[in-house]
């Protein structure tokens, strides 16, 4: 992908290189705005392809709380709190290590683990204490509280809000 | 049953006890006091890892240690792993392995060439197992290499093996156990980052830390994966890494690895800790086949739901309830975290309730263990400390660290660690850059001594000379996976850990301190088929030997 996407880059230049003079030949600066959209598009569709997992693991941990497995249910609720199992976690260090912060900002003000899109610190902490709850719990009225203490955090974060 | 008595002090340790005792014990409520007999004991010879200045986070690691009796003479021998010394951009130095057998009189021979282990590839860890069932202890040696897997041939001697299974790498921590309960030995290798010698000869700090240009890493380095060998019980091995479920998934960067049991299904799990991400805990089914639980059960995070930079690791039933808790040390303004075990797979973070959050902020540790060290029946702390930049000497004092650190002693009072690292002696007072540990009985006096290794200098042999509050028992029984004694109405219990510390092996004997008694009302051993063997009405202060 990204020897690609130099090879097309140094196409243009080269095509536009005899008409460069006082300014930016036309074709470069439409190639930049193309890559400009796949560059914003792309932050776009990793935000939601986070989001989709996320949604996947929240399903999974209800229909598994639901089937009463809460064993499993409290695996999914960690594994969103986490924002996937580990495999996903070497991939957003591989990010990390290649100089993509989603939350570069969130990051440095301590709103967001290092990488991560969707699910906040405080967020994660409560996710956690959630699904420690429901491992914990001796009876339904302490399982239904944990399962509130997950569904209540993550509603907002799957709306977006 | 062998029963072989030791009782009480050596002369030697008690004149020790009384000298050191007048200077660093009077008017101190530390009963512990240890002093570091290194160089009267003959280990002398520095344990090398690259340069001063630690362009590389290789050079940031240190070693391994390894104590066992390898010549079953009934005394603790010790394995020193040894690195390299870089000058610049060249090799100066490759450090040769250091083995030392114990000669039973306070002083330790090195017997490296003619055991034959003296490797001069650059060492990182250490594991020791029985890979061919012969009852004698092999020796596997991690590397920034090939590792390298060593037979116990019986006469003082190993052989190098042709075909090892190894992590071609930077590889770390290391464990033999049984996974499949085929009665085989498998082996379970950490590695952490990708990296090729060139790299590391031609590294540069280029990394901004507190003002001061340091090394690069972990994170900007690529990860390398962990693997696991099934024994195929012919003396070959085979990976099994996928099929096992013990895939690094994340390719985290991983250190101590430790085989025990967690939920007391009599089958031995396994837990890793990872720098600067979650520690992975993979609960075996009792095949073989194991599921990575560690995001969920608790153990992998602190209570703020934080990775740590997860360094060494120590575990041991703190409360007596059957389960083994775990204790993991981290970075430097980082606490290291005390994970109680609830059961079934439940753990929680009581670092604060336990008292460990002030004493552990500040030093960067590694290497600790959960040991009885004064003998009153419960378990005390100690970490091996120091910072992996030498920089830190140069960094503004508000950074309150330096690359040299003392390391840490934190005594169990009832149930909350105390910190008495001042006033626990001499040996606790030196300052070196340390990492590795292992504990056992070096002087066969019934206490628990302490060897650790340290940067760029001879290991810190570590004494126990203190006031003891109890009796003991040391228990040999090959395989077993928990000692429980019962005195009078109370029960203390020790579990099989293997592994553990950092890159480092402790005596695999079961030891208690009892409290004051002078009699054991019930031991129980248990094995992982089930079987047990119940023995009443023991004496104290005395090793027993049990085959099954």
């Amino acid at each position: 992908m990204k020897t690609k996407i130099s090879l097309t880059v140094l196409a243009v230049v080269l095509v536009a290189l005899p008409t460069m003079a006082q300014k930016t030949p036309e074709k470069v600066v439409a190639a930049y705005d193309a890559l400009a959209n796949i560059i914003l598009d792309m932050r776009e569709a990793e935000y939601d392809f986070v989001v989709a997992v996320l949604d996947g693991h929240a399903h999974g941990a209800k229909i598994l709380f639901e089937r009463g497995n809460y064993e499993g249910a409290a695996a999914e609720m960690a594994l969103f709190a986490n924002e996937g199992d580990n495999a996903m976690g070497g991939v957003r260090k591989r990010l990390l290590e290649g100089g993509h912060h989603f939350n570069a900002e969130g990051e440095e003000q301590g709103v967001f683990e290092p990488g991560f899109v969707v699910v906040t610190r405080e967020a994660k902490q409560k996710l956690l204490a959630a699904s420690s709850a429901l491992r914990q719990a001796k009876d339904d009225v302490a399982r239904q509280a944990a399962w509130n203490d997950f569904a209540q955090v993550v509603k907002p974060l799957l709306a977006g809000e | 049953m062998i029963t072989r008595i030791r009782s009480g002090f050596s002369l030697l340790s008690v004149i020790c006890w009384a000298a050191g005792g007048a200077v660093y014990a009077a008017g101190s409520d530390s009963p512990l006091l240890f002093v570091d007999i290194a160089a009267e004991a003959g280990l002398g010879a520095p344990t090398w890892c690259g340069r001063e200045e630690k362009p590389h986070l290789l050079e940031s690691g240190g070693t391994g240690l390894a104590l066992f009796d390898y010549d079953m003479d009934g005394d603790l021998d010790l394995f020193l792993v040894n690195g390299w010394r870089l000058d610049g951009t060249e090799i100066a130095e490759r450090g040769r392995n250091l083995f030392y057998r114990n000669e039973g009189n306070g002083v330790f021979l090195d017997v490296t060439e003619r055991a034959g282990v003296g490797d001069d590839q650059w060492g990182t860890g250490v594991a020791i197992g029985d890979v061919d069932g012969d009852r004698l202890p092999d020796l596997y040696v991690t590397n920034f290499g090939t590792d390298i897997l060593y037979r116990n041939q019986g006469d003082g001697t190993y052989l190098a093996m042709a075909a090892n299974p190894s992590v071609e790498g930077w590889s770390t921590g290391a464990v033999f156990f049984d996974t499949d309960a085929d009665g085989d030995q498998d082996l379970f290798l950490a590695a952490y980052v990708d990296a090729t010698l060139e790299e590391v000869l031609f590294a540069e700090p280029t990394l901004l830390w507190e003002g001061l240009r340091v090394m690069v890493g972990p994170f900007g380095l690529d990860g390398l994966g962990n693997r696991y060998f099934r024994n195929l019980g012919d003396g070959r091995f085979e990976d099994a890494t996928e099929e096992s479920g013990l895939e690094d998934a994340g390719l985290f960067y991983s250190f101590a690895v430790s085989a025990l049991d967690l939920d007391g299904d009599r089958d031995l799990d396994l837990y890793v800790t990872n720098d600067s991400n979650p520690n992975y805990l993979y609960r075996n089914d009792g095949t073989g086949v194991f599921e990575e639980v560690g995001l969920w059960s608790g153990a992998a995070l602190d209570e703020m739901g934080n990775a740590q930079a997860g360094m060494g690791m120590a575990a041991g039933d703190l409360d007596n309830d059957g389960l083994l808790d775990l204790f993991v040390s981290n970075f430097w303004k980082d606490v290291s975290t005390f994970y109680r075990n609830l059961g079934d797979f439940i753990f929680e973070d009581v670092t604060q309730e336990l008292g460990l959050q002030q004493s552990t902020y500040l030093p960067l540790s590694w290497g600790t263990t959960l040991s009885d060290l004064d003998l009153d029946g419960d378990l005390d702390i100690l970490v091996a400390n120091g910072h992996i930049f030498p920089q830190a000497d140069q960094a503004p004092t508000s950074s309150q660290t330096s690359f040299k650190q003392a390391n840490l002693l934190l005594l169990n009072e009832g149930g909350r660690f105390v910190d008495v690292s001042a006033r626990s002696g001499p040996g606790l007072a030196v300052v070196e850059s340390s990492r590795g540990l292992a504990v056992g009985d070096i002087d066969g006096d019934g206490d628990l001594d302490l060897v650790v290794s340290n940067v760029d200098a001879p290991p810190t042999l570590l004494r126990n000379d203190s006031q003891r509050r109890g009796s003991w028992l040391m228990i040999e029984a090959p395989e077993a996976l928990r000692a429980t004694v019962e005195i009078g109405g109370n029960r203390l219990i020790r579990h099989r850990v293997i592994g553990a510390s950092y890159v480092s092996v402790s005596d695999q004997r079961f030891h208690l301190g009892l409290g004051r008694t002078d009699q054991v009302s019930k031991l129980t051993l248990l094995w992982p088929d089930g079987s047990q063997k119940v023995l009443t009405d023991i004496e104290v202060d005395r090793v027993l030997v049990f085959s099954r």
